[in-house]
């Protein structure tokens, strides 16, 4: 103890075994977990064909996790779903299944949280909320339930005289229950896609989904739970069109869109040339701005998912501009639906009444970004 | 000057710095009262101030942490630790300029790291949200402060080391190489998945443990034997707990993951260590108790001894409480409930605070030659007391409500289970109000010593314009 140099080896050697088993035996324990299929083969090998999960967050969503750590969501919210013999998280209706160490590999900010006043988010995109929804709860928290204690967040979003469709509308409670209109920016949309972003509705060769007998009569909220995002319960005529819009999408020859070939077939654009569809804001965002541009093209500046592409996009279609109305509502459904992506389907009436108000506009004359963003009021 | 004693020499040479560092740690610890004023009413009325993005609930509740912790702890631990340090080496406090400079950068690193999260830049690691842009300059000037006292030790005149200087240093060493482990392994070589979890809740809970625990330890071997005039009862037990807070307490934090996705074996060793730590605690419980019981009526009339002394019951009471909440079937209720604010603040305000403000007020009168008012003082104790005792207790039962009820799947969740727990924000909102009055006595008493009047230059130099 009297001997400095010994006494410093000393404690840092006490801290050193500690460091050893929680830092370096852990990430050698299970640092290096991949996504994996549902379900493994006799022989341990992934079925072939097999989705892969968990499944990476889009670009637009992986910023609203960056929105979510900088707002300090996480003083309040948990995003982990304990095994069942350690709490109650299974019986509120909070998830299928515990959850696993692979759960978060793919996260860049693992935000599991260590305080609840708030509930837990782990499955929050699966508990079948709209964005609107999470609009509302987002601008003002009290406003769809009085008991919260949850902060409003009034300054994601801007107060509009004259809403627009894509607009939000709030009973906000300090104006007396009034009805206002709010405007998300670009922020409140990225946090909406990654709370939508936010579920484990997947089962994993370590962990299953707990059994559904043990939970009978414990399940009250039955409207929160989970509810499954299968890609094959999508509605008939919603698969038509993606399926026709991805033809349009990828056809190279006369009456096809060739969108393919700038935007790629995993609709992740080429960097610094042309900007991703897949979890991109615009492509998420309002339907009438996309169906301009698939009738008109876009050039100059754009900031997409906050990077900034500087290029020509002539008007789509063999020859160019020549899109017809249900061509432009499939492919937009499909760029919509694919690739991660998740948002409404896009009808060829829609289309047609957007072209009806461009009815004095040039053929050919291409848009411009700052044409397609309303002005800040 | 021959008739200074050889404290005295050491006392005056460690005057600027400790007024520095003191003074600092008084603003920083006004910061964190009004932080934590903000977040406890926001949690009663969530609208209070909700248009200010950067005054948002996330955001001011991790202030008040860091601020209590780096601002507060920081600068309050460097102040009391090279005093300590100088004393027992018998050696003058060396590069006063370098110390200061250090203060400085180190201070303001946490302003802007505070400016930081309140401005939207927060990391989202625990007890590391500040922006990892300041880390670098936190960890040199760290570094140079360190230094230092390790110069100071390294001169000092009797070779046989004593419990206090065991506990300072180490808690002074293990800082840094747990801010480089953290630091390596979120931001520099970015662990996968829950990797980053475990490494910064490690980190965060260790801080508490290997950081403000031992300077507060320390500073209490070394003041109960000062103040009483006697040496520490079965002494020879001391070194057992120190070796064994060094081997254990890295090893028991990890608790708080329990049912969570990491292997189990992290939560698993976190609670055996945890019952483990009954040994250590123990050990300081017996030595500083039954010494200050030996003289009980000299603990109560000195001032410095009584916030000690309350702080070493606090250290007692909550590490065995620590122990009972660790054990998996409490942790199953108490998981994820404001227990973890009772934890906190009981580690932080509780233990560690009183016993350096205990350590202040024997310090200050014989590094400046001033005397505090007596019953400014006690003031200070009484209101102390009081908020923190209410503020516990608020964060014990309100947590215990939390856990029961959260417990209950049928129940809602805000509007059954928060709404019960909502009363008891309402008490820790009074409770902070109590315990910002009171530290802003603290700080006045402090200031008005180390500024006994700040406008005499001013004065003087007038006089010498006129004459």
């Amino acid at each position: 103890m009297n001997n400095l140099a010994k006494f410093i080896l000393g404690i840092f050697i006490t801290l050193g075994i500690a460091w050893l088993a929680f830092v370096v035996g852990a990430r050698s324990q299970y640092g290096d977990l991949q996504p994996t299929a549902e379900s493994l083969e006799d022989d341990g090998s992934v079925p072939v064909d097999s989705d892969l999960f968990p499944i990476a967050f889009s670009g637009i969503a992986k910023q609203g996790a960056e929105e979510y750590a900088a707002l300090g969501c996480v003083t309040c919210h948990t995003q982990q779903v304990r095994r069942v013999e350690a709490g109650y998280d299974v019986d509120r209706g909070w998830g299928l299944r515990p959850s696993a160490p692979r759960d978060y590999v793919l996260q860049d900010h693992v935000l599991l949280g260590n305080s609840r006043i708030g509930p837990d988010l782990t499955n929050l995109g699966s508990r079948g909320h709209t964005n609107e929804w999470m609009h509302q709860h987002l601008y003002e928290p009290q406003s769809i339930d009085s008991s919260s204690l949850c902060p409003p967040s009034p300054f994601l979003y801007q107060e509009v005289d004259e809403p627009v469709h894509s607009d939000i509308e709030v009973s906000s409670k300090p104006t007396g229950g009034n009805t206002l209109y709010v405007r998300p920016s670009v922020r409140a949309n990225r946090l909406v896609a990654y709370l939508q972003a936010l579920k484990q509705d997947y089962e994993l060769p370590e962990v299953s989904f707990v059994d559904e007998e043990m939970e009978e009569g414990t399940l009250v909220e039955t409207t929160q739970g989970p509810v499954a995002a299968d890609l094959s319960s999508a509605p008939t005529w919603l698969q038509a069109q993606i399926d026709a819009g991805k033809e349009v999408y990828m056809k190279a020859a006369s009456g096809g869109g060739m969108c393919f070939t700038c935007h790629q077939t995993n609709g992740q654009g080429l960097a610094g040339q042309f900007p991703p569809l897949a979890g991109s804001d615009w492509v998420l965002g309002d339907k009438s701005r996309l169906i301009k541009i698939s009738m008109y093209g876009l050039m100059g500046e754009i900031e997409v998912n906050g990077i900034k592409y500087n290029n020509v996009m002539a008007p789509p279609g063999i020859p160019p501009g020549s899109l017809t109305d249900d061509q432009i509502a499939n492919v937009l459904t499909y760029i919509r639906n694919d690739w991660g992506n998740s948002a409404s389907a896009v009808s060829a009436e829609e289309v047609a009444t957007v072209r009806a108000s461009l009815k004095g506009r040039a053929p050919m004359q291409m848009f411009t970004a700052p044409e397609l963003i309303p002005p800040v009021q | 000057m021959s008739e200074e004693s050889p404290d005295q020499i050491i006392d005056r040479s460690a005057k600027y710095v400790f007024s520095f560092f003191l003074s600092s740690a008084g603003l920083w610890l006004l910061a964190a009262a009004l932080f934590a004023y903000l977040a406890a009413a926001k949690l009663t009325d969530p609208y209070f101030l909700s248009t200010c993005e950067f005054l948002t609930y996330g955001k001011i509740k991790v202030a008040q942490a860091n601020a209590f912790v780096y601002g507060w702890g920081g600068n309050a631990i460097f102040a009391v630790s090279l005093w300590i340090l100088a004393r027992l080496s018998q050696a003058e406090v060396r590069g006063s300029v370098f110390l200061i400079f250090a203060g400085v950068i180190w201070n303001l690193a946490i302003t802007f790291g505070l400016l930081g999260i309140l401005d939207g830049h927060m990391s989202g690691h625990e007890m590391l949200e500040m922006p990892s842009e300041v880390w670098p300059a936190m960890l040199v000037s760290y570094l140079i402060i360190t230094f230092l006292a390790l110069v100071i030790h390294r001169s000092r005149q009797i070779k046989e080391t004593i419990a206090p200087q065991w506990f300072i240093l180490s808690a002074l060493l293990w800082f840094p190489a747990l801010f480089l482990i953290a630091w390596n392994g979120l931001e520099l070589n970015p662990s996968r998945g829950t990797l980053q979890t475990v490494l910064s809740m490690w980190y965060g809970q260790s801080l508490i443990w290997l950081w403000l625990t031992p300077v507060a330890l320390g500073a209490a071997y070394y003041l109960i034997p000062a103040v009483l005039g006697r040496t520490i009862d079965k002494y020879y037990l001391a070194v057992f707990g120190f070796w064994c807070i060094a081997a254990l307490a890295p090893w028991s934090v990890l608790h708080h993951l329990e049912g969570g996705p990491v292997p189990m074996w992290i939560p698993a060793i976190g609670t055996v260590m945890s019952i483990a730590m009954v040994f250590p605690i123990a050990v300081a419980s017996t030595n500083f108790h039954s010494t200050a019981f030996l003289d009980i009526g000299k603990v109560w009339s000195s001032l410095p001894l009584r916030f000690v002394i309350f702080g070493t019951l606090s250290y007692t009471v909550s590490s065995y409480i620590g122990v009972v909440f660790s054990l998996p079937a409490v942790a199953k209720i108490t998981q994820f409930t404001i227990i973890n604010e009772f934890h906190f603040n009981q580690r932080v305000y509780g233990f560690f605070s009183m016993i350096i403000f205990g350590a202040v007020y024997f310090a200050l009168p014989r590094i400046t030659g001033r005397e505090i008012p007596k019953a400014a003082k006690s003031f200070h104790f009484w209101t102390s007391t009081f908020g923190v005792l209410l503020l516990l207790l608020a964060y014990l039962l309100g947590g215990l409500t939390h856990g029961v009820l959260a417990g209950q799947p049928t129940l809602p969740w805000s509007s059954s289970v928060i709404q019960s727990v909502q009363p008891y924000f309402l008490i820790t909102k009074i409770a902070f109000v109590i315990l910002a009055f009171s530290q802003f006595v603290f700080v006045i008493n402090v200031w008005r010593v180390i500024f006994p009047n700040p406008f005499s230059c001013c004065f003087s130099n007038k006089k010498e314009a006129s004459a």
